[in-house]
């Protein structure tokens, strides 16, 4: 690797990082000046609305399965059912997880 | 705290390392994916160790190994990396509220990918603020060792690892959307975050369907918000409720 490949590779990272502090330290200045004007601690409205859309997002383009036939779509449906039942049961994080990708993979395999 | 709540309870690291085990699932698999492509893209072991270590961020890794190979202008690997990237803009902000004052959280803003933001935003403010520290070093150092460990996988064997179980990196991914699913499940309470919340969903699977697959998660929930305000405005629901 060239020494304009490394300083790219540091300029990446260095940037990528910096999309990750920035915002956080922006926040915590707002949040800390909210705080001393006694106002309620509050992020924006529209900021804590896109989190979770975000998640719904990730959720959206994970679901494409990375070799797509119809056996990886049947086997993406009854995963996120198996994911979604046991959830219900278990209010839990593990297990719903286990359960979808046993069943993804035991569709995969029988498929 | 009582000796019966420590007894009953993780340290907060260590349920953190618990809270990112589904993670690995989505991880390591990927992680091996990118060694191989890197090496088959020219760059070595360390050097396609040390990008997951510094840059550590999925899309935009595959991304920079294939322009780099194909002899791109340097300045386009710089944009193009940092443009699939941006998306990471909004997370911090979004968990700021939830993190207590501690000079480490600057340094561990590096590890917050995807994953650890969906798994911090639905976590963190369940748990006690002392733990919140404890827990996010756990799950956060847990995913990215996990995927430094995984791209040495794929650039030392990630061949004979392929064509030997080939099987195993189709199934692992699906943690990922699984995980997703169950951090999304509480939310949809009312009927407005639940439209809301499949639409995006919609738009984000037909997006990467039609090839945009980085474009897709900042568009989707960008137009997810924009008629969150709209149908709110429409039904007149309470904010604090779907908020």
């Amino acid at each position: 690797m060239g020494n304009d490949i490394w300083m790219v590779l540091v300029i990446c990272a260095l940037g990528t990082f910096l999309m990750r502090l920035v915002p956080l330290l922006w926040m915590q200045r707002h949040l800390a000046r909210r705080k001393a004007e006694e106002a309620i601690e509050e992020m924006p409205t529209w900021l804590s609305v896109l989190g979770p859309l975000m998640i719904a997002g990730m959720f959206g383009v994970s679901l494409i399965p990375s070799h797509p036939s119809p056996t990886t779509w049947i086997a993406t449906l009854l995963g996120v059912a198996a994911t979604y039942v046991v959830w219900r049961f278990t209010q839990s994080l593990g297990w719903p997880v286990f359960a979808g990708v046993l069943v993804f993979g035991a569709v995969v395999l029988l498929g | 705290m009582s000796t019966e709540k420590v007894m009953s309870r993780p340290a907060p690291f260590v349920a953190g390392l618990q809270d990112g085990i589904p993670l690995l699932g989505g991880y390591i698999p990927v992680a091996i994916s990118f060694g191989l492509v890197s090496l088959q893209s020219g760059f070595g072991v360390w050097e396609t160790i040390l990008i997951s270590t510094l840059v550590y961020a999925g899309a935009s890794q595959f991304l920079f190994v294939a322009m780099v190979a194909a002899g791109a202008p340097l300045w386009l690997v710089i944009v193009m990396t940092l443009l699939i990237n941006a998306r990471h803009l909004v997370y911090a902000p979004n968990i700021a509220a939830y993190l207590p004052p501690s000079r480490w959280w600057p340094a561990m803003m590096h590890g917050l990918t995807d994953q650890i933001f969906a798994l911090a935003l639905v976590r963190l403010p369940k748990m006690a603020e002392e733990a919140r520290l404890g827990w996010y070093a756990g799950v956060s150092l847990l995913a990215w060792f996990s995927w430094i460990f995984g791209t040495a996988l794929g650039a030392i064997a990630g061949e004979e690892l392929t064509t030997r179980w080939p099987f195993l990196g189709e199934v692992m991914p699906f943690a990922l959307p699984a995980l997703f699913l169950v951090l999304l499940a509480p939310r949809f309470n009312s009927r407005l975050w639940t439209l809301v919340l499949a639409v995006t969903i919609g738009m984000a699977f037909t997006l990467k369907l039609l090839g945009l697959p980085n474009a897709a998660i900042p568009l989707a929930a960008v137009s997810g918000a924009v008629l969150y305000h709209l149908m709110k405005g429409i039904w007149g629901q309470g904010s604090k409720n779907d908020g």
